[in-house]
């Protein structure tokens, strides 16, 4: 990293004034030429971070290393370990489109969430959910530590059209810090605007869903599946992240969903 | 009118009459100029002003608030013969100089004003009874009005005759200065004006000798004016008939830059607004704009007449579009800091956003979609959430607040995040649970009996059960009636 400055930082890189650098600091106070040439190299170090700032600002697809998965930090904690670990940033990304797909609603898809949830709720933002399938349920939610007073739910009975409607409507709003919605079947248009809407709110939306579509613009996929064990008691769950924007593959981890019975 | 004084009579108060008035007019000396004019004021016009004041004996027995509430009907009806309408207690006292000539004299104003005003007060259940005078100066009519003699006076110069006739009732003093004047001897205004004034100011206080001297003339007088609540209307004819909606909406948008114009004129803003399209040969279609926090922000009403438009079907073209508003508020505008800076710069109402947001929802998806949700201390799962409009949540938020043992009553055993609305009834094959696929029991039995106080008889043995695929569903046993196995929740 610190060579890449220099490479950006001074037209011509002398190996020279790089070694005088380290070398300046066992030297005697009195090299006063020395002493000077760091202190200009030290001026001229700042204002090439910030063109390496400018650079990746102007150039939004520019890929960075800290992209991988379990690289760098700006993800937010999913709160499972081994989720993390996989996951670009690790964790969830601050804002655009995440697609969970689960064969059938039970398999803890929520569970998975919850913590982020809480998080949200303690940022003081709002959670929308748009047409549950089923009831929500408050006394479960307060047992999970997270704060109803916060939550708005949109009627199950909203047509696909509207409840997509709330959904951008939702996603661009900035105090609506997660937008939680049901629909299968959304072609690539609408995921992409979707996204595009969760992108200019700071917003995180979640898609869960039963089939996966390949192609979709989002920006996180992944895939619930239970494992089946001897011990009914236990149960794992095993998370495919079939795409993750900054990830080369699909990787896979074992999660612990659902807690022992 | 002219000013007929010099043919009327002197005349006593003597029994009210109801029918006319009285015109109580002075041979008056030969009219002076008055000698304390200074120069520096304008010459006083020949006509000094009028007073037309209507005094409602029934309003004393109505609390203050309804008494308002009637006065301001009644200055309504008053206002079709005055611009200056002016509340005083159980009274209204109208400026009727400038428009005397216009109406042809007191009289035909009077007739005029006479039916609007008794039906007025018959809708307000109230005896249609009502008292009138007028006079140059506004204490002075009310007194007058207040005597029930229908007096007019029409020149300053016979005021003090006129007055100095009525009883001291009209004064409406405490029983305590009225004992002290009945003592005194004195019965009539007149017996007043005789006692010197300092005198009068000691035993009686500053107040009486002020309306005194007001009711005269002698000094300047306020009025309390009625102002009328206001009404902004406005229409536009189209020059061709349009089927499009969107191409109504910048006729709309100018529309609605006239109504915000006029808001901020009048520091108001407004929640309720009326748009009417108007058909040929049809009724108009009406498009009711209702907003959560009153605004007068025109892009935000502009915003949410398209999303109401946008779920709209016009049954005819538009040949003609009307904005009604009626319904105001006082604008409420928010403080921006002094100080700049970041930790100075104010941070965006947290709430305000979320209500634009809500009005959008409201506006597109109609009725009440967003529900917030809360749990209640019930024993009986299905009871024990309730689903609330997102404005009675808010409402009822404070009933949370009240509750700050909230953890002390959370339940032990887990509960699903999906409850389904009906309990689903599930099979048993060979003995063995089934849903989609078979059923293994985790946990059980929580059992809960409830509500049998209700009629509804709620006995139920509740298990967490794993399905092969992986749900962990939330059943239950009946244990009276047929003793079924449902479904109740899905943990998700």
């Amino acid at each position: 990293m610190n060579s890449l400055k220099h490479h950006i930082d001074s037209p011509e890189p002398t190996p020279h004034a790089a070694f005088s650098q380290y070398g300046a600091i066992q030297s005697a106070p009195g090299a006063n030429g020395i002493s000077n040439q760091v202190s200009s190299a030290n001026q001229s170090a700042e204002p090439g971070h910030n063109e390496i700032d400018a650079l990746l600002e102007r150039h939004p697809g520019l890929w960075r290393g800290c992209d991988l998965a379990g690289q760098g930090q700006h993800g937010r904690s999913t709160g499972f370990a081994s989720l993390d670990a996989i996951l670009p940033g690790q964790g969830w990304p601050q804002k655009g489109l995440m697609e969970v797909i689960a064969p059938c609603w039970g398999t803890g898809e929520l569970q998975l969430l919850m913590p982020l949830m809480r998080d949200v709720i303690a940022k003081g933002q709002w959670i929308l959910w748009v047409s549950p399938p089923f009831q929500l349920y408050a006394p479960a939610l307060e047992q999970a530590g997270i704060d109803t007073q916060q939550i708005l739910v949109v009627d199950l009975d909203t047509s696909c059209k509207d409840a997509l409607w709330t959904m951008e409507k939702a996603l661009q709003n900035q105090h609506c810090g997660l937008v939680l919605a049901w629909q299968n079947w959304l072609p690539g248009k609408v995921l992409r605007r979707l996204q595009l809407a969760a992108d200019t709110g700071d917003t995180l939306g979640v898609l869960f869903k039963h089939n996966d579509s390949k192609y979709s613009p989002s920006q996180v996929r992944l895939q619930i599946k239970d494992i089946p064990s001897a011990d009914q008691h236990f149960s794992e769950s095993e998370i495919t992240l079939i795409k993750a924007r900054g990830n080369f593959r699909p990787r896979r981890t074992r999660v612990q969903l659902q807690p022992r019975l | 009118m002219d000013d007929s004084d010099s043919s009327a009579q002197i005349s006593l108060p003597a029994i009210p009459d109801r029918q006319g008035a009285r015109i109580i007019a002075l041979p008056v000396a030969t009219p002076r100029r008055a000698p304390a004019q200074r120069p520096d004021q304008p010459a006083k016009t020949s006509r000094p002003a009028l007073w037309y004041a209507l005094y409602f004996p029934a309003l004393v027995d109505l609390p203050d608030s309804d008494q308002q509430q009637a006065l301001e009907k009644l200055a309504a009806v008053a206002e079709s013969i005055s611009s200056t309408v002016s509340y005083h207690p159980q009274a209204l006292i109208c400026e009727v100089r400038s428009s005397l000539k216009y109406f042809g004299g007191l009289e035909t104003l009077h007739t005029r004003l006479q039916q609007p005003l008794q039906d007025c007060l018959v809708q307000l259940a109230l005896p249609a009874e009502f008292f009138y005078a007028a006079s140059p100066t506004v204490s002075g009519s009310l007194l007058l009005a207040r005597s029930g003699h229908n007096i007019l006076v029409y020149r300053p110069d016979n005021l003090r005759s006129a007055l100095g006739q009525l009883s001291t009732d009209v004064l409406q003093l405490n029983k305590e200065q009225n004992r002290r004047l009945y003592n005194m001897g004195i019965r009539y205004l007149r017996d007043i004006w005789r006692l010197p004034t300092d005198g009068l100011r000691k035993r009686f206080g500053s107040e009486l000798v002020n309306q005194l001297s007001k009711a005269l003339g002698n000094a300047p007088e306020a009025t309390h004016n009625y102002i009328p609540a206001p009404v902004f209307n406005s229409d536009y004819d189209l020059p061709y008939a349009i089927e499009q909606l969107d191409r109504l909406l910048p006729v709309a948008d100018e529309m609605l830059s006239q109504l915000t114009e006029f808001l901020t004129a009048r520091d108001l803003c407004t929640s309720q607004l009326l748009f009417q399209l108007l058909h040929e040969k049809r009724e108009a279609t009406a498009v009711k704009l209702g907003l959560r926090q009153p605004t007068r922000c025109r892009s935000h009403l502009l915003e949410l007449l398209e999303m109401h438009f946008s779920s709209l079907d016009l049954p005819a073209p538009v040949i003609a579009i009307k904005l009604d508003v009626s319904n105001f508020d006082a604008f409420m505008g928010h403080s921006n800091s002094l100080l700049s800076g970041p930790a100075a710069t104010p941070t965006p109402d947290k709430n305000s956003n979320l209500d634009l947001f809500m009005e959008q929802l409201r506006a597109r998806l109609g009725g009440q979609p967003v529900r917030s949700i809360h749990s209640v201390a019930e024993h009986c799962p299905e009871y024990a959430c309730q689903q609330l409009d997102f404005d009675a949540a808010r409402n009822s938020h404070h009933i949370n607040q009240q509750r700050p043992d909230d953890k002390l009553w959370l339940l032990p055993n887990p509960r699903p995040l999906w409850l389904l609305s009906q309990p689903q009834p599930l099979t048993v094959r060979h003995g063995r649970l089934y849903h989609r696929q078979p059923l293994c029991i985790l946990r059980g039995p929580e059992r809960i009996e409830a509500r049998w106080w209700s009629g509804e008889d709620v006995r139920r043995d509740y298990y967490i059960a794993r399905e092969r695929n992986g749900s962990r569903l939330w059943i239950y046993h009946e244990r009276q009636g047929e003793r079924l196995w449902y479904l109740h929740g899905v943990f998700a």
